[in-house]
């Protein structure tokens, strides 16, 4: 039987390179395509996927809250994170949201192909800097307790941090509402919540903490030339 | 006649989607790829490409550099600007450089064979999307 993938990236061109390379593959087949976290959530549930390949800065949902809705329906969901950042907190928030796969973008043509077959052998697939930081993490909690641990970001639901990613991307609590299918009033009780809980009293302090934390990623033009990690591809 | 494309971006994954999206029209060829604005000008400068198709935030030097200097030392070879910057300030910029096309990376699959089309036959092709053309 054939190993089912699921492909989530906002870019077309980033999928048929992703497709490219997956379908070279004897035995893989892409069951679906998604271009957000949402229409990725949506089919995983329908399709059944073996392996989720999740981009982490996509519109609407992004990927790391995805990876979360999906391990919450299914435990068993065996998603891999692609992101441009191996960032501490990326790293952190991956695991913590119960991906078993990270690769890095840039290193995807190396890497992706070898994440799948880990996936599908019921392992797990890292770059060299998340085993890195899940080692130390262990010898850390080993060593000292719970007291190493980095501090944590105000615990908020998946809901929130869902409207949390809209409302930084411009939308009004009534467009809120509307793709997450609630009243207007539930969603602004869910937007005063998110305020109160963060302590912030206006959209732009949720913006900067919704970049902050990777919610949501933006371009920099200034950055035309990076010599350590490229584009946003 | 065979349409003879280069292919410059950093991200592999990228360039295997170029040459994917690229590789079903029977009259072009894609002749070879780079990863950077050096190896991207290197490569112009040896093959001569008709259409170099480059990304603009790349390591080592960034696409409008390396479109500056294609235009300079190639000038026969056509830049079409494939990026990630949806702006009317950077598509300016990459004009300015010398190049002839401009396409968002989001709206490759839509717009890149319409641009290496009319690029190919020495004509303008600019898209954004429609937000950021009403900002102008």
């Amino acid at each position: 039987m054939k190993l089912r993938i699921l492909i989530a990236d906002d870019h077309e061109v980033v999928r048929r390179g992703l497709c490219a390379l997956l379908q070279a593959r004897e035995g893989w087949e892409i069951c679906a395509e998604a271009k957000d976290g949402r229409e990725a959530v949506e089919k995983a549930a329908q399709l059944k996927p073996d392996v989720v390949i999740l981009d982490v800065g996509m519109p609407n949902l992004n990927g790391l809250a995805a990876t979360r809705q999906l391990t919450q329906l299914d435990p068993h969901c065996k998603v891999i994170v692609l992101t441009i950042t191996d960032s501490d907190q990326v790293i952190r928030e991956a695991l913590d949201a119960g991906a078993r796969g990270f690769v890095l973008k840039s290193d995807a043509a190396r890497d992706l192909v070898s994440a799948v077959e880990a996936l599908q052998r019921n392992r797990m697939f890292f770059t060299p800097r998340v085993n890195d930081m899940v080692l130390a993490g262990f010898l850390d909690r080993g060593h000292h307790g719970s007291s190493g641990e980095p501090p944590r970001l105000p615990k908020l639901t998946s809901r929130e941090r869902e409207v949390i990613q809209l409302l930084a991307e411009g939308k009004s609590s009534k467009e809120v509402a509307c793709v997450l299918n609630l009243s207007t009033k539930t969603a602004e009780t869910h937007r005063s919540n998110i305020m109160r809980k963060l302590g912030f009293h206006s959209i732009r302090d949720l913006v900067v903490y919704a970049v902050k934390n990777n919610i949501i990623q933006v371009q920099m033009p200034s950055q035309l030339q990076n010599p350590t990690e490229g584009s946003a591809a | 006649m065979t349409v003879r494309i280069l292919v410059v971006d950093d991200h592999p994954v990228v360039r295997h989607g170029l040459r994917t999206l690229l590789g079903g029209h029977p009259e072009w060829e894609i002749i070879d790829e780079a990863a950077d604005g050096v190896e991207a000008v290197d490569k112009a400068d040896r093959l001569k490409p008709d259409v170099v198709v480059l990304d603009i935030t790349m390591p080592k030097m960034s696409g409008l550099e390396a479109c500056r200097l294609i235009r300079k030392r190639v000038p026969a070879s056509e830049i079409l600007i494939v990026t990630q910057h949806d702006s009317p300030h950077m598509m300016r910029e990459a004009l300015e450089a010398g190049a002839r096309g401009y396409v968002v990376k989001s709206n490759a699959s839509r717009d890149l064979l319409a641009a290496v089309e009319a690029v190919s036959r020495h004509l303008p092709f600019r898209a954004l999307n429609e937000q950021s053309v009403d900002s102008v």
